[in-house]
């Protein structure tokens, strides 16, 4: 023991202090009943006399601010009691005063360590304080909302319970009322606040009950437990169970009638009419039989099909024939026409249709030789002469100024008579005159390469000249 | 019967987590051995 005045040690049974001369005995007394308290709340607390209990530890804490074990039980009864913040600050204080060999170091650090626990306690003081802020603004149904949402965050919280069994009062759901102040009740067993809101209830129950409401229940629902009797009645014969009975048997009658025994006949006479009655095996494989070559002909069509699809492509995309006959047509029409024109007078012969005509015949698509040889023919006796008019006809435009007209007859006339020099050389001349040197150097060049020894090659040099300068 | 409004405020505000430090320092700690070490001191000084 810890003397008081000096601070200095001294023993417990002594009355004053050794070293001071200070008598401790009033000092002693003080911190006895201090323990005395504790003692009589800890009593309380086993048998969760919660109120009961805080009342005696804050005394016991009154008399000795250093009784540790009274401030960690008040600490560990305001946790119970859903007042979180006031138990870690008992705990506080307590390790404050003891800091070794505390048991307050172990209730923080379980409550610390899980922060997520510590939160929705705090959420739940945080949503007690809004809902009471709420119900102090008349807000009541609000309010029950925010203490129905804190009793499920801290299921200790003895002041929620409180209000919101005072807001369902209030608001005629004393049922609900009560339930909530049953659960009060259970964590701490001596509430006044909580006990007088059942003998509120109690007493709203028993004056509902004295007027006649018929609807109200005594406490307890002892009405619900207790059952009238009924008088002894001898049980009478079940006619109704009967008449079920035989209805029921004609229904099964009926249905043997029609569906049963038809289908059974049906199938027996079946059996016997079947002559190659076979085995279910051997069906079996007949039918995998019948499959496999099902399968092996789908495979073979579907091979046609693609070879048929093949074919017709080969078709489409091969290329047209020639009609031969249009070539032939032209020939002969030529021939017909030469020998007509041969008849006539020299003066009077026309070659230019059949030359026009024998021009569209392409040599190579000719299959006969003598078609081929006619057509020699034909071209030698009439080309000739057409090329020398067409030759006259371009060099008179020419003359005249007419290039572009003059150009399409001196072609004609060279391509008839690829020998005729003339040909060439005017057609290198006009379209020099029409500025297309390009085309003027080509034909003055095949006139110089093909024909060195014309007498046109001099001229054609010349003019080759101009163009290239 | 109960008296709602009187009922209503009877109730207070709960403490917050963050407000557990004021509670702590602001806590009135004084008990009776405080007053009686008071005491005693002032009759030693008296004497």
């Amino acid at each position: 023991m810890i003397c008081p005045n000096c601070g200095s040690n001294m023993s417990d049974k002594r009355k004053r202090c050794e070293r001071c001369s200070t008598d401790i005995t009033i000092y002693k007394k003080v911190l006895r009943t201090s323990n005395l308290y504790y003692n009589n709340a800890l009593t309380k607390a086993k048998v969760r006399d919660l109120s009961g209990a805080i009342v005696a530890l804050q005394k016991s804490l009154d008399l000795n601010k250093l009784n540790t074990s009274s401030r960690n039980l008040l600490g560990l009864i305001y946790y119970e009691l859903g007042e979180t913040v006031a138990a870690l600050s008992e705990w506080v204080i307590s390790k404050h005063f003891q800091p070794v060999n505390n048991d307050a170091d172990e209730y923080i650090s379980k409550v610390q360590s899980n922060l997520t626990k510590l939160d929705s306690l705090n959420q739940a003081i945080k949503k007690y304080n809004l809902a009471l802020g709420l119900a102090k603004q008349g807000s009541d149904d609000l309010a029950i909302i925010h203490l129905k949402k804190v009793v499920t965050l801290n299921v200790n919280f003895i002041r929620a319970y409180q209000l919101l069994s005072l807001l369902l009062i209030k608001t005629g759901d004393a049922a609900r009322a009560k339930k909530y102040l049953q659960k009060v009740i259970k964590i701490d067993v001596s509430n006044t606040t909580t006990l007088r809101y059942l003998k509120e209830l109690e007493i709203a129950s028993t004056t509902k009950d004295l007027d006649g409401n018929p609807e109200a229940e005594p406490i307890g629902g002892i009405s619900n437990t207790i059952v009238p009797i009924s008088s002894y009645r001898e049980d009478k014969p079940n006619v109704m169970a009967f008449v079920s009975l035989v209805i029921g048997i004609v229904i099964g009658l009926a249905f043997m009638a029609f569906l049963i025994i038809p289908t059974i006949k049906n199938n027996s006479s079946n059996s016997n009419d079947s002559s190659d009655y076979t085995d279910s095996g051997y069906s079996l494989a007949q039918i995998q039989e019948m499959n496999n070559t099902n399968t092996a002909l789908q495979k073979d069509k579907t091979d046609l099909e693609k070879q048929l699809s093949d074919l017709q492509k080969q078709i489409d995309t091969a290329p047209a024939p020639e009609d031969n006959s249009q070539i032939y047509d032209s020939l002969i029409n030529a021939t017909e026409l030469y020998f007509v024109e041969k008849d006539k007078a020299a003066s009077e012969q026309d070659f230019m249709p059949i030359a026009d005509l024998l021009s569209g015949v392409d040599d190579t698509k000719l299959k006969l030789d003598s078609a081929v040889t006619l057509l020699n023919q034909l071209r030698e006796a009439t080309y000739p002469s057409v090329a020398s008019l067409h030759y006259d006809n371009g060099h008179d435009l020419y003359g005249s100024g007419k290039y572009d007209e003059a150009l399409v007859e001196l072609m004609k006339a060279a391509t008839l008579d690829p020998t005729n020099v003339d040909a060439l050389y005017f057609t290198a001349r006009a379209y020099h005159k029409l500025g297309d040197n390009e085309n003027a150097v080509k034909y003055y060049n095949m006139v110089i390469t093909d024909f060195p020894d014309s007498s046109r090659v001099h001229d054609s040099k010349d003019y080759l000249k101009q163009v290239q300068k | 019967m109960i008296n709602f409004d009187e009922e209503l405020e009877k109730f207070q505000p709960s403490l917050e987590v963050e407000q557990a430090e004021d509670v702590i320092n602001n806590n009135d700690l004084t008990d009776v051995t405080d007053i009686l070490k008071e005491f005693l001191k002032g009759n030693k000084d008296n004497n």
